[in-house]
C-alpha cells in the first residue's frame, strides 16, 4: 500500500474511532439525561433555555472540543520531541516542559490575570514562555557536539521538571491557604467547559503548532538517520530543530494554558500509532492530532463518570495508564538503547 | 407594517425585555446581580450560606448544597453539587438554579465564570468581620424573603457574643497560637475572622498582623512569641476528613507557656471557620479555652 492510501486508511479508522467517542462523551453524563434529549438538544429543537440544551450545548460540547484540541497536540508534541531528540520516551511532560509551561501558568494566576479574552491571551503567553524556557534548558544541557544522548536528555528532562515544579512550590507555599485549594486542582489537569472565544484560540494554536511539525515531518524522517547523514541530505539541521522544538513547545503550552498541565498522553498515542504505522512521521503527526484527541476524550469522559455525580481528574487518568506504559516500554523495547 | 403591529411587538418587546419584577442587587463583592423576580430554587455553594437560609427557615428554597454543607442535619437532605473546588456543572445546572451563593474563599473563579456563560446570576459572599456576617445574613434574609427571621437570629447571636464578651473582661488576655494545620503550620492571619473571634473570646491572636487570611507561619517565630494558649483546628468533625490534631507533637515544645500550664485544646474546625449562626458556638469555646477561669 503506498504511503497515502494508509495515511488515508488510518485517518479513516480513527476518525470513525474519534467520532464514537464524541458520541458517548456527549450523550453520558451526571445529569442523566435520555438519548433522545440529547439528540432534540444537538438538531437544535430544544429550547436555549432547556436542561437538555444548556447541558448539550454549553457543558459537553465545548468540554469535548477542549479535550479532542489538547488531546491532538499533545500526541502531535510527543510525536515531534520523539523525531527531534531521536528518542521514543521524550514527551513533553518527562521533558518537563509541561512544568514549565505550568510554571507560567501559576505565575500568571498569582499576578492576577483574569479570564477574559485578552487575559487569556496572557496566560497563553506566560505558558509558551514557560514550555520553551524549559524545552531550551532541556536541549541545552543535553546537546553535546554529536548530537543528543538519550540518557542526557532524560535525566535534563527529569531535573529541568524538577526544578520547575519546585519554582511551582515556592509560589504554593507564599500563596494564602484560601487560594490553595484551587491552584492544587488546576495542577492535577482538569477538562472544563471553555468559552467559544477561547476555544477558537487554543483550536488556531493547536492546529497551527501541529500544522508547522507537519511541514518539517519528511525532515523528522531525516533525522532519524542521524544528524551528519541528514546535513549530508541537505537537511538543515539546526532551523529544523529550533522551528520543531518552538512549535511543540507552543503545542504543551497552549493545551498547559487552557486546561492543565496534563501527562503521558504524549508518550502513549505516537507509541502505539508507531507500532502499526512504523516510523514515518508524515503518518504520525496527522494520525497523533486524531488519536490523541480519542484518547483524551476516552479518559476524560471516563474521569467524568467513574464516580459520578464527583468527578476524578482527567490528569489522573492519563497518568495512571501512561506511568505503567513508561515503565514497559523502558524494561522491554527500550532497554538496549538506555 | 401597520401601526398596530408595532404597537403589538412594542408591548410584547417591553414584556420580554423588562419583566415586571425584574431587580438588581449588589453582592459582597461589589458585583451587580440582576434577578427576574425573588429566587426560589438557590444553590448554596458556601456552608456557612447554607447554615444561615436553615437558620432563617427559608430552606424551602434551597435546592442544592455542597458535599461540605453538614450543618444543621436537615441539610443533608439536600441534593448535593459535589465539593467547593469543584462542583459539578451538569448536576447543578439541572437543578435548575435561578440564583447560586458562591465565596471568593474557598470556590474557584473559574466555577463563577463558568456559572457567569450559563447565565445562572451568582451572588459573591465574603465574610472575614462578625459584623460582615451580620450582613451576611441580612442579604441572605433579603434574598429568600426571609426579612423577618433576620432580627431574631441577628439578636441571639450578638446577646451571646456580648454575654462572652462580660464574662471575660475582667481578665488580662492570654496570647493565643491557632493551628489551622501543623505541617506546614498555617496560621489565621491579619484577614481571618479567627483573629476577630480570639480577640472577642478574651485573648490575642499571637498571628493577628501577620500574613493575609491564612499565611503559613514559622513555628521559631510561634514558639518565640510565647503562647499561652495553644488551640489545635480538629480537621476529622464534619465532611472535612483530613485528620485530627496531633497534640502529642506540641506537648514536647515543653518551655512554651501554654503547653507549661496545660492550655493544649482541640477544637471543631467546622464551627470555628463558618460565618454563620453558629459564630456565638465558636466565640464560646474558644472562650472556655482561652479563659476556663470566667465559665466556673
Amino acid at each position: 500500500m503506498s504511503a497515502a492510501s494508509r495515511l488515508a486508511l488510518a485517518l479513516g479508522i480513527l476518525g470513525a474511532v474519534l467520532l464514537v467517542v464524541i458520541a458517548l462523551a456527549l450523550f453520558v453524563g451526571s445529569a442523566g439525561l435520555s438519548p433522545r434529549a440529547v439528540a432534540r438538544a444537538l438538531a437544535g429543537r430544544a429550547g436555549a433555555e432547556s436542561i437538555e440544551s444548556i447541558v448539550t450545548l454549553q457543558l459537553r460540547l465545548p468540554r469535548v472540543v477542549a479535550a479532542v484540541l489538547a488531546g491532538g497536540a499533545l500526541a502531535v508534541a510527543g510525536v515531534a520531541f520523539q523525531g527531534l531528540t531521536r528518542n521514543p520516551l521524550a514527551e513533553p511532560a518527562v521533558l518537563g516542559v509541561s512544568s514549565g509551561a505550568a510554571f507560567g501558568v501559576v505565575l500568571a494566576q498569582i499576578s492576577g490575570l483574569q479570564l477574559s479574552f485578552l487575559e487569556v491571551l496572557g496566560v497563553a503567553t506566560f505558558a509558551f514562555a514557560g514550555a520553551l524556557l524549559a524545552a531550551a534548558a532541556v536541549y541545552m544541557i543535553a546537546a553535546v557536539p554529536g548530537g543528543l544522548s538519550i540518557q542526557t536528555l532524560l535525566l535534563a528532562g527529569v531535573i529541568v521538571g524538577i526544578f520547575f515544579t519546585s519554582a511551582i512550590t515556592v509560589l504554593i507555599s507564599i500563596m494564602d491557604y484560601n487560594r490553595l485549594g484551587g491552584v492544587i486542582y488546576w495542577l492535577l489537569g482538569n477538562l472544563a467547559p471553555i468559552p467559544a472565544t477561547s476555544l477558537a484560540l487554543f483550536a488556531a494554536l493547536a492546529l497551527g503548532g501541529s500544522w508547522l511539525i507537519l511541514r518539517s515531518a519528511r525532515e523528522l524522517n531525516l533525522l532519524a538517520l542521524g544528524e551528519e547523514a541528514a546535513v549530508q541530505l541537505g537537511v538543515d539541521v539546526t532551523r529544523l530543530k529550533r522551528r520543531v522544538f518552538t512549535a511543540a513547545a507552543l503545542l504543551t503550552g497552549s493545551v498547559v494554558a487552557f486546561t492543565g498541565p496534563i501527562g503521558f498522553v504524549g508518550l502513549v498515542v505516537p507509541h502505539v500509532l508507531r507500532g502499526i504505522l512504523g516510523q514515518d512521521n508524515r503518518l504520525l503527526v496527522p494520525t497523533a492530532l486524531v488519536g490523541g484527541g480519542a484518547f483524551l476524550l476516552a479518559a476524560d469522559t471516563l474521569a467524568r463518570n467513574i464516580v459520578a455525580p464527583a468527578e476524578l481528574s482527567v490528569g489522573v487518568i492519563t497518568s495512571f495508564c501512561g506511568a505503567p506504559f513508561f515503565v514497559y516500554l523502558l524494561r522491554t523495547r527500550y532497554r538496549a538503547t538506555l | 407594517m401597520k401601526p398596530a403591529r408595532v404597537a403589538a411587538l412594542a408591548t410584547l418587546l417591553l414584556l420580554v425585555v423588562s419583566p415586571a419584577a425584574a431587580f438588581t442587587v449588589r453582592d459582597m463583592l461589589g458585583r451587580e446581580v440582576t434577578l427576574a423576580a425573588p429566587p426560589q430554587r438557590i444553590v448554596s455553594l458556601v456552608p456557612s450560606v447554607t447554615e444561615i437560609v436553615f437558620a432563617l427557615g427559608g430552606e424551602a428554597r434551597l435546592v442544592g448544597r455542597t458535599d461540605f454543607c453538614d450543618y444543621p442535619a436537615a441539610a443533608q437532605a439536600t441534593p448535593s453539587v459535589g465539593g467547593m473546588v469543584n462542583p459539578n456543572l451538569e448536576t447543578l445546572v439541572t437543578l435548575k438554579p435561578d440564583l447560586v451563593f458562591a465565596t471568593d474563599e474557598g470556590n474557584r473563579e473559574d466555577t463563577v465564570r463558568q456559572l457567569a456563560r450559563l447565565r445562572i446570576p451568582v451572588y459573591l459572599v465574603h465574610a472575614n468581620r462578625v459584623a460582615e456576617t451580620l450582613d451576611l445574613i441580612t442579604r441572605v434574609g433579603a434574598m429568600t424573603e426571609r426579612q423577618a427571621e433576620v432580627p431574631r437570629v441577628s439578636g441571639e447571636m450578638l446577646r451571646r457574643i456580648e454575654a462572652v464578651r462580660k464574662a471575660v473582661a475582667p481578665f488580662a488576655r492570654r496570647r493565643v497560637l491557632y493551628v489551622l494545620w501543623p505541617d506546614p503550620l498555617i496560621v489565621p492571619g491579619r484577614e481571618s475572622m479567627l483573629t476577630e473571634l480570639i480577640e472577642i473570646a478574651g485573648g490575642a491572636s499571637i498571628t493577628a498582623t501577620d500574613g493575609e487570611a491564612y499565611p503559613r507561619f514559622s513555628l521559631e517565630a510561634a514558639v518565640a512569641r510565647a503562647p499561652e494558649v495553644i488551640i489545635l483546628a480538629d480537621h476529622s468533625t464534619g465532611a472535612s476528613t483530613a485528620g485530627r490534631s496531633a497534640p502529642d507533637k506540641w506537648k514536647r515544645l515543653t518551655n512554651v507557656p501554654a503547653v507549661q500550664a496545660g492550655r493544649l485544646y482541640s477544637a471543631d474546625l467546622s464551627i470555628l471557620h463558618r460565618y454563620g449562626p453558629r459564630v456565638p458556638d465558636g466565640i464560646e469555646m474558644l472562650a472556655r479555652f482561652i479563659h476556663p477561669e470566667a465559665f466556673r
